[in-house]
């Protein structure tokens, strides 16, 4: 037990204390019978987590590499499973019923992805410059990349692509190589903001790619998809329906559109403004419990804390997700084996990535993309994903060795 | 990646670097979160705050109740009622909607005629949609019938509630509506003047009459209180720490009205005569009573919206005109009461004297070619102007007239108050017409009539152009009789606070006055006792036991019938008058038959309240 990380451990129980606190205050206007009520049961998803995430920590190390390839083949079919048959739920096809329980496939495809690639990638290197390298890793990336996509899940989408991105880091890619990997994506972007930064990122991916002596093929393939992808997304920006447009219009500009899409994050920020300092107390504040802050104790729990505890709240909590995913990556300091270093980068990144895109959410930095926040938001499915990556972080950190 | 090329501490320096750039960026990114929540939690505070109240808090207007109208004895004349609203409100149907929108279809009156229509109902379902926490009113103004039948069916009816609102009320249906005036709904084209910034939407004003002149009074000061609501609307309760205003009643109006002269004015117009009644205090202008002909209920103007179009539209296309109160908006010509400022102008110029004979009177009388008659075909002989004032003859004001001229004769009658609005406090008031040869003409230019010798006969005895109202009519001869001066007429005696309290008085004003000789006023006061107290008097219908009063009737020809307005003006007691009256029925024959009774009836009540009193009872 000496080698348990209490640091990791402590941050992670305060999170959970806080999470089970914030649903209850944002919830307990309801009549329900205790045993009903939200904070209840998200006593009880945690229980569940809490038991799965210390039988994985008890597992052999090699366990993961066995089941890698097995456990991501039958992801995808409970993947391709939803995409017809799926509980329909917010219009998307995501949930699936298994004995009367409903999970969600995509929460569980992350992991198996985690593992698959990580399997792959320790075993095989890749190279920028050597575009046979990233074919497999590209297809185990996209089958699941895609089909999540289409259901249609942007956020996880999302965290899908952080985890290629940092695994791609881990695995042998340079900073420039990821820099110049995302430009074409970057332009799209870049190029509807503004046409002077677009110019200036296609400038810089010329100049880099001169600098540090990529091949010519390369090059020209870099800067045709940057050039091509900018032209390409400012003719489909014109293009597009007018609620497309909107849609993106609201998301830069909240207020524009006060009453739908943008109400949700105006209202999540005056919640969180009106927090002041030190919040409005435990249980207190109009803005969630005068029903003003929508989906408050999922999405927006995180603004739930900003207005009772205020920014001395936001800042505890902040630090606390801090020193946990600062303990998760120094794992990687204590082994080098590829398997065992990727494992945590991924792992590490999904708990990062959610964390990241929900706060920025809430404070308008980020379009509503669903994510929730990990150990925090309500919701069992994502408690458990949540408590399994713990389980198997703690897992890496003690037998990470025995791994040879 | 780490292939075995590497040396293991190679290996461990690059997992090192990694973790570090991770770590880092990690790190930056919460500081820059934690930046921007330092933003809005710190700099953008106070304007996120106030975004959070506003959201949580509404402000509810707290109506005041208006102001009440008395006589001047204390008697109630206009006061408030509650009236009930069937109202909807959506928030509260939970899932039953279609079952609760065919429950109220099927809702009948005692006479199986159904309540609610269903396109109107349907309309105010899917109002209530939109603004789920509002009431939607479905039945305004409900009898006490209707609300018995909802409030039995209650519980099948959820959603369906009773709103209480305070809506004008007249004990005395029909009696005074005239003066009162009503009060409905402010339209949207007033909300936008910016006088009325203090109405909002479904407030009720005053539209005519005292509700609209003293509006101001009437409406008190509104109230507010803010609530908590929920996102959704629903009030959740009081908001805590924020002001409270009790809403002030409107301020009682204390009229001059006598409501029991009131009362045997309105009796005393025989049924389906058109007309108008006017006592007033010729010392002080103050209205005792006003009546005008044909009636008008105020109470159709609370009734349900549907309704009042119905009963509007009837009385607004009625030929009678209901609307119009004929005591001031009504011009008539002056007809023989007009003979009083004929010999007011002749006496105090000194045209004519006491003594002053014409041509004898044999029922007409030569001017040019043209033969003017006298109302009697049998003439009445050799006259002065008493005598001619006591029967009325024609024949000698022609005369008088030709003499005196039309500039005396207007100039008198403006002197009297003809010719411009006398001011009355309610609104409506018109000006009549005073007629010399510049007015004449102007007046008809149009028609290219040109001023003659000839008009000074029609003058002289009231007819031709001349317009007066009966208001106007009325304070002539009582200022001719007091002889001290014409007083505005008006209604405001006092402004008294919900509690009793004086607030204002209104003061008499004198707006003309009124000079005319004593010998010429003693003159005329002679003529007008023998109107009424002579043998051969035209108005000794008017007679009241113990009392001297005086008085002068007149049957104006008019284009409109074939009978005359029938006219009579009277004031007593003669020596030192308190109360003038003047009636005026239109196509309804002679003043000394038809009009002279009914002012005798007011001015035996005047004097005499006890008796009449039981007399009506």
């Amino acid at each position: 037990m000496k080698k348990m990380d209490w640091l990791f451990i402590g941050s992670l129980f305060s999170l959970i204390g806080i999470g089970i606190a914030l649903v209850y205050s944002a919830t307990n206007n309801t009549e329900l019978a205790w045993y009903k009520t939200e904070w209840f049961k998200q006593i009880a998803h945690f229980a569940i987590g809490f038991l799965i995430a210390v039988t994985i920590v008890f597992l052999p190390a090699k366990f993961w590499k066995n089941i890698a390839y097995a456990f991501y083949a039958f992801s995808i079919l409970t993947l391709l499973f939803v995409m017809d048959s799926g509980h329909v739920s917010k219009g998307a096809g995501r949930w699936l019923d298994i004995a009367g329980f409903r999970f969600q496939p995509s929460e569980f495809a992350k992991i198996a992805y985690l593992l698959a690639s990580s399997l792959w990638l320790s075993k095989h290197r890749v190279n920028i410059v050597q575009p046979k390298t990233l074919i497999i890793p590209g297809l185990i990336f996209m089958v699941p990349f895609l089909l999540i996509l289409k259901q249609p899940n942007l956020g996880t989408a999302l965290v899908f692509t952080a985890m290629l991105l940092v695994q791609l880091y881990w695995a042998g890619f340079r900073i420039i190589d990821l820099f110049l990997f995302v430009s074409p994506v970057a332009s799209v972007i870049l190029s509807a903001v503004s046409a002077l930064y677009w110019n200036l990122l296609i400038i810089c991916v010329f100049f880099i790619s001169i600098k540090f002596k990529y091949p010519l093929w390369l090059i020209i393939l870099i800067m045709t998809l940057g050039v091509g992808s900018g032209y390409v997304s400012q003719m489909a920006w014109h293009s597009m329906e007018a609620h497309q447009r909107d849609r993106i219009l609201t998301f830069m500009d909240p207020d524009s559109d006060p009453k739908h899409k943008g109400y949700q994050v105006i209202q999540s920020q005056v919640a969180i403004g009106s927090g002041g300092l030190f919040g409005k107390g435990f249980g207190e504040g109009s803005q969630t419990n005068l029903a003003f802050l929508p989906e408050k104790h999922t999405d927006f729990i995180f603004s739930v804390l900003g207005e009772q505890f205020g920014f001395a709240g936001i800042f505890v909590t902040l630090a606390l997700f801090f020193i946990l995913f600062l303990r998760s990556i120094m794992i990687c300091r204590l082994h080098t084996d590829g398997f065992v270093n990727l494992v945590v980068a991924g792992s590490t990144t999904i708990l990062f990535f959610h964390t990241f895109v929900n706060v920025a959410m809430t404070i308008g930095f980020m379009p509503v993309t669903g994510l929730p926040l990990p150990f925090l938001s309500y919701g069992g499915s994502f408690v458990i994903t949540c408590m399994i990556l713990v389980g198997l972080l703690t897992n890496m950190r003690l037998k990470g060795k025995d791994i040879y | 990646m780490l292939s075995n090329s590497q040396q293991p501490e190679e290996i461990r320096l690059e997992i090192n670097l990694k973790t570090l750039v991770f770590a880092c960026v990690c790190a930056i990114v919460f500081l820059i979160l934690a930046l921007r929540f330092l933003q809005l939690q710190y700099f953008e505070y106070d304007n996120n705050m106030k975004r959070a109240e506003e959201n949580r808090v509404r402000k509810i207007d707290i109506k005041a109740n208006r102001g009440y109208i008395l006589d001047r004895n204390g008697v109630i004349l206009v006061r408030n009622r509650p009236s009930y609203q069937i109202s909807l409100l959506y928030s509260n149907l939970k899932t039953n909607v279609d079952s609760v929108f065919s429950r109220l279809l099927k809702i009948t009156d005692s006479n199986g005629k159904r309540l609610l229509d269903s396109s109107a109902l349907a309309f105010s379902f899917e109002k209530g949609r939109y603004q789920r926490f509002k009431y939607q009113r479905l039945i305004e103004d409900a009898s006490l019938e209707t609300v018995a039948l909802f409030e039995e069916r209650g519980e099948d009816l959820p959603g369906i509630e009773i709103v209480v609102e305070s809506r004008r009320d007249y004990p005395f249906g029909s009696y005074g509506s005239h003066i009162f005036g009503y009060t409905s709904e402010i339209s949207e084209k007033e909300l936008e003047a910016p006088e009325n910034s203090y109405y909002v939407m479904g407030d009720r004003i005053g539209k005519k009459g005292l509700e609209l002149s003293y509006e101001k009074e009437f409406r008190g000061e509104n109230g507010f209180r803010y609530v908590e609501v929920n996102a959704m609307g629903r009030v959740m309760g009081p908001a805590t720490g924020t002001p409270f205003m009790q809403a002030v009643s409107g301020n009682t109006l204390v009229t001059t009205i006598d409501w029991k002269l009131q009362e045997v004015a309105e009796a005393a117009i025989p049924e389906g005569l058109k007309g108008a009644v006017v006592a007033l205090n010729p010392q002080n202008g103050e209205i005792y009573a006003m009546v005008s002909r044909p009636p008008l209920d105020p109470n159709i103007f609370s009734l349900e919206k549907r309704e009042l179009h119905k009963a509007w539209a009837s009385v607004a296309l009625d030929s009678a005109k209901p609307l119009t109160n004929r005591a001031i908006s009504g011009t008539y010509p002056p007809a023989s009461v007009f003979k009083v400022i004929t010999s007011a102008a002749g006496l105090d110029n000194n045209v004519i004297s006491e003594h002053t004979k014409y041509k004898t009177c044999l029922g007409g009388f030569h001017f040019g070619n043209r033969y003017a008659k006298c109302w009697r075909g049998g003439g009445h002989g050799v006259l002065n102007v008493i005598g001619a004032l006591r029967e009325s003859c024609d024949v000698f004001f022609y005369q008088a007239g030709l003499d005196i001229g039309h500039r005396r004769i207007s100039d008198m009658s403006r002197r009297f108050g003809f010719g411009s609005a006398l001011g009355v406090d309610i609104p409506g008031e018109r000006s009549g017409l005073v007629i010399d040869s510049a007015s004449y003409e102007k007046w008809f230019e149009k028609r290219g009539w040109k001023w003659s010798q000839g008009e000074i006969l029609n003058i002289s005895i009231g007819q031709g152009a001349l317009l007066v109202t009966p208001l106007q009519q009325t304070a002539m001869i009582g200022a001719i009789a007091w002889g001290q001066g014409l007083y505005k007429p008006h209604f405001l005696k006092e402004v008294k606070s919900p509690e009793g309290e004086l607030l204002k008085k209104f003061e008499p004003v004198k707006i003309s006055e009124g000079k005319i000789s004593e010998q010429t006023r003693q003159a005329i006061l002679k003529g007008l006792d023998e109107v009424v107290n002579s043998p051969r008097g035209t108005g000794r219908r008017a007679i009241v036991r113990g009392i001297k009063v005086g008085g002068k009737t007149g049957s104006a020809e008019n284009p409109h019938g074939d009978k005359t307005h029938a006219w009579f003006a009277a004031v007593a007691p003669l020596e030192a008058p308190e109360i003038a009256v003047g009636v005026v029925l239109e196509n309804a024959g002679g003043g000394g038959a038809m009009a002279a009774p009914i002012a005798q009836k007011i001015l035996n009540a005047y004097f005499y309240p006890d008796t009449s009193r039981k007399v009506l009872k």
